[in-house]
């Protein structure tokens, strides 16, 4: 069975990107966009890994990813963050919420194939 | 890879389109309050999430651009920069640019040399409000140079990499396989030897199966650099000890040749990792051990605090707020959610369905009326009520506020008073009225017009208004609201008004109006509707746009709305635009001259009196009647429209009101409430004036739609014509 991700960003034309991306090496993909938006998706179904932004509306994603580390059945889905150069110290932040990975933007998509293949289980 | 990114392209657009016009509320929120956080928030996401994007999408012009108004709105959000009215003009302007640039990236044209000087000069403006704080962004550079040091002493016997890792305890519980690293490994050269080692694995009571106790020694052989081989652990360097040993270098060289020189740490460190010998997370773990040493019990105390945060103690709050803010989401999804972007074409052929509803669900309801079935008379009923209301929601789909419209001329009146040097303020009201999309998508570049105008020409210079006794700020109003069926939207100054002298001499050169006459103000205002009418101070920057008030009326009246003025030299002017609330389906009052049914729009329907014989002998002299004392101007519909035949014994009088007049239409029969689905006309008669359209009756026959307002105007007009001669 195909792995689902889910892609958090305000950005439409970027979920977009990883989208086709993931789509293009065999994955499922969810989409949402933003904090918020995410955890309102996050009803049981299963999730292997997360792309998530940083800097978002309504809920950035520093505080998804603690407010994910608090919940029952998502707690250990792994998270790739999407940051930008420029937010070097976000990195750390979210480094201590628990993101598991990093894929600075602009991002090419073997880049982020990269990221998820090492982070998804087999 | 070959990925299709021209689908994401045109995601991108219009995403930034929506995110400029968010920006620019934002600049102009900010003019009115400078230091309003949240504000500088949203427009500093605004441009990061464009940067963002563009990059992503390879869209290099816009992402080069627009990460130099990052980097200023970095630092305006930190606090290091305090925003003033200067860095808003800037940001304005870069704004514009930023737009230029994905329209250009979006037809694929390259960037001309005036947009690239252009871009420089922002630029250069963008570092002088950055000041000498140093424009770059703040980049750690991380230079690795791949290949083994020619260290000295005692170097390691084997060619391949030697990897050791004792995996955090947690691995299993962050979602992790061990297997996965090596798999992935794997494809970066040839393994040699992997040496698993339990050693930390505790008898099996004590056991916890969600704890990792695993260690690997792992031998490797592979072309590839150092920083690449340790990126491969990425992922679980966190709490796990990893050393990655470069083919023929020393045992644990580097680090202990780091611990025993202490006071040259950074440097040496520095010097390592450029050489490539080390990397810098090597170095980072170095660095936290010395600190650690120096720091000693104390920090370990608060480490710990924070684990047992993270790990539980307080989980129980944490869980309450996660779950307060899925409740929230569930009740206010965030935009995206609660709204569905659906292609105008489907919703329009919904429409259109709906409308061939209509018209044969008022066929079968004539036919039970004519079948006199109680049963099938009362399905009917019932069914027609429903598609009523499917017919109300599918128009409402359709209806959007013409708030957002309204407010993007903030932008326009804060340009021209810049640039004219006048004080302006636009006022809006009635933002949330609806109106159907399509219309506001028409309504846009009329309304420019008439703003620019009130703007440009009404307002006076503030020396000006205060010699004249009113407020140097001058006000220009924007007002939409609902009367009777139709949409009125008001464009109003406050500022000199329209010069009746200058109007009436124009008319006069242009043969309009001969000298002799005095018409009303209002005949004489309407005139600048005409075309080629434009008085000699209405030559200025709008002259060059090639849009005259005459396009503003013919855009408006293709709508089936009317525009009217209104002004005197004191309070300024009005311009009213009286639009229809939909183009497609209207409540009619179907009427009948000679064999041919006509429509006239329910809404402006007053009433209808009975034409009497006393009134009909006038009717050759005059045409007006008395109204229980008023003045009724009306207009026969079997002469309007040269109908043929025999007239009929008793004539009927529909007296409709719009636009706070009323008149009369003469009719012989009258027939009662219709649902109407406005159908075009042929381009043949689409000019034919007094007619809006041609609906379907139920009995499949053509009735047309009567243009109430065109053919008000043909009977005012008549009225005062003659009084005038």
């Amino acid at each position: 069975m195909a792995k689902t991700i889910m892609v958090i960003d305000d950005s439409a034309s970027i979920r977009q990107v990883v989208n086709i991306t993931l789509k293009k090496a065999g994955y499922d993909v969810v989409e949402a966009c933003d904090g918020r938006d995410a955890l309102g998706k996050l009803t049981g179904q299963k999730i292997n890994l997360m792309v998530c932004d940083v800097n978002m509306p309504n809920m950035d994603g520093i505080s998804f990813l603690k407010a994910l580390k608090a919940s029952q059945g998502y707690r250990f889905t792994p998270v790739i963050m999407l940051t930008t150069e420029s937010q070097e110290s976000k990195k750390q932040e979210g480094k201590e919420a628990g993101a598991r990975a990093w894929v600075v933007k602009p991002f090419k998509p073997e880049q982020m194939l990269e990221a998820v293949s090492k982070l998804i289980l087999p | 890879m070959e990925i299709d990114l021209s689908e994401a392209r045109q995601t991108f657009v219009t995403e930034s389109i929506e995110l400029l016009q968010e920006m620019e509320g934002a600049l102009l929120r900010l003019e009115g309050s400078p230091g309003d956080q949240e504000t500088i928030n949203s427009l500093f996401r605004s441009a990061h999430t464009i940067k963002g994007s563009s990059g992503v999408l390879g869209i290099e012009s816009v992402e080069r651009f627009t990460h130099a108004v990052e980097n200023l709105l970095c630092k305006v959000r930190e606090n290091e920069i305090r925003i003033d009215k200067k860095i808003i003009e800037v940001l304005f302007e870069c704004r514009d640019h930023i737009q230029v640039l994905v329209d250009c990236a979006s037809s694929g044209a390259g960037l001309s040399q005036g947009l690239l000087s252009r871009e420089a000069e922002l630029v250069k403006r963008l570092g002088s409000c950055i000041g000498g704080r140093g424009d770059a962004p703040d980049k750690t550079t991380e230079k690795e140079t791949s290949g083994a040091e020619a260290g000295e002493g005692r170097l390691a016997a084997t060619n391949a990499w030697h990897i050791s890792i004792r995996f955090n305890g947690d691995l299993f519980r962050n979602g992790m396989d061990p297997a996965s690293f090596l798999n992935y490994l794997a494809g970066l050269g040839e393994t040699i030897s992997i040496t698993p080692l339990f050693e930390r694995m505790p008898a099996a009571p004590e056991m916890d199966p969600e704890e990792c106790y695993l260690g690997l020694e792992v031998d490797f052989r592979s072309e590839f650099d150092k920083k690449t081989i340790e990126d491969v652990f990425e992922f679980a360097r966190e709490g796990s000890v990893i050393h990655i040993l470069p083919p023929h270098s020393r045992v644990e060289a580097y680090m202990d040749m780091i611990r025993s020189l202490p006071e040259d740490f950074l440097l040496l460190g520095e010097i390592l990792i450029k050489g490539g010998a080390l990397t810098q997370h090597e170095l980072d773990e170095a660095l936290d051990m010395q600190k650690g040493e120096d720091a000693g019990a104390e920090q370990h105390k608060r480490l710990l605090g924070e684990i047992m945060v993270n790990e539980g103690m307080i989980y129980p709050e944490v869980v309450d707020a996660a779950l307060e803010r899925q409740k929230l989401s569930q009740a206010s999804r965030s935009k995206e959610a609660r709204t569905m972007r659906i292609d105008a074409n489907k919703l329009d052929s919904l429409i259109n369905l709906v409308g061939e509803l209509v018209i044969s669900g008022a066929n079968m309801g004539q036919h039970a009326r004519r079948l006199k079935d109680g049963w099938l008379t009362e399905s009917a009923s019932i069914m027609s009520r429903l598609v009523e209301e499917i017919r109300d929601n599918a128009m409402r789909m359709r209806m959007v506020p013409i708030g957002e419209t309204f407010s993007r001329f903030n932008r326009v009146i804060r340009d021209i008073g810049r640039d004219s040097g006048k004080d302006i303020e636009l006022k809006i009201s009635g933002g949330e009225t609806e109106l159907d999309k399509t219309v506001i998508e028409k309504i846009n570049d009329p309304l420019m017009h008439l703003v620019r105008n009130a703007a440009d020409h009404g307002i006076e210079m503030p020396e000006e208004r205060a010699s004249k006794g009113k407020a140097p700020k001058g006000t220009v109003r924007l007002n939409a609201y609902h009367d009777a069926g139709s949409i009125v939207i008001e464009v109003s100054d406050d500022g000199r008004g329209l010069s009746r002298e200058r109007i009436f001499k124009k008319a006069c050169a242009l043969g309009l109006l001969s000298p002799a006459q005095t018409p009303s103000d209002s005949e004489l205002f309407r005139l600048i509707f005409e075309p080629g009418f434009s008085t000699a101070e209405q030559v200025t920057k709008l002259s060059g746009r090639g849009v005259g008030m005459d396009v503003v009326k013919r855009n408006i009246e293709a709508l089936r709305g009317a525009v009217d003025v209104e002004s005197d030299g004191r309070s300024g002017t009005t311009v009213r635009i009286r639009l229809p609330l939909t183009l497609a389906i209207i409540d009619g009052f179907m009427v009948g001259v000679g064999g041919s049914s006509y429509v006239i729009p329910l809404d402006m329907v007053v009433e209808c009196v009975e034409f009497s014989e006393a009134e009909r002998r006038a009717a050759n002299r005059r045409r007006y009647m008395n109204l229980r004392g008023e003045m009724l101007p009306y207009i026969r519909l079997r002469d309007f429209f040269g109908t043929q035949g025999q007239e009929a014994r008793f004539e009927n009088i529909v007296v409709v009101r719009c636009a706070g007049q009323k008149a009369g239409f003469v009719v012989d029969d009258l027939y009662g409430e219709v649902q109407t689905v406005i159908k075009p006309l042929g381009r043949v008669y689409r000019d034919v004036k007094g007619i809006a359209g041609a609906t379907i009756t139920g009995n499949g026959k053509v009735a047309l739609i009567l243009d109430a307002p065109a053919l008000m105007e043909g009977a005012g007009g008549g009225a005062t014509a003659s009084n005038l001669n």
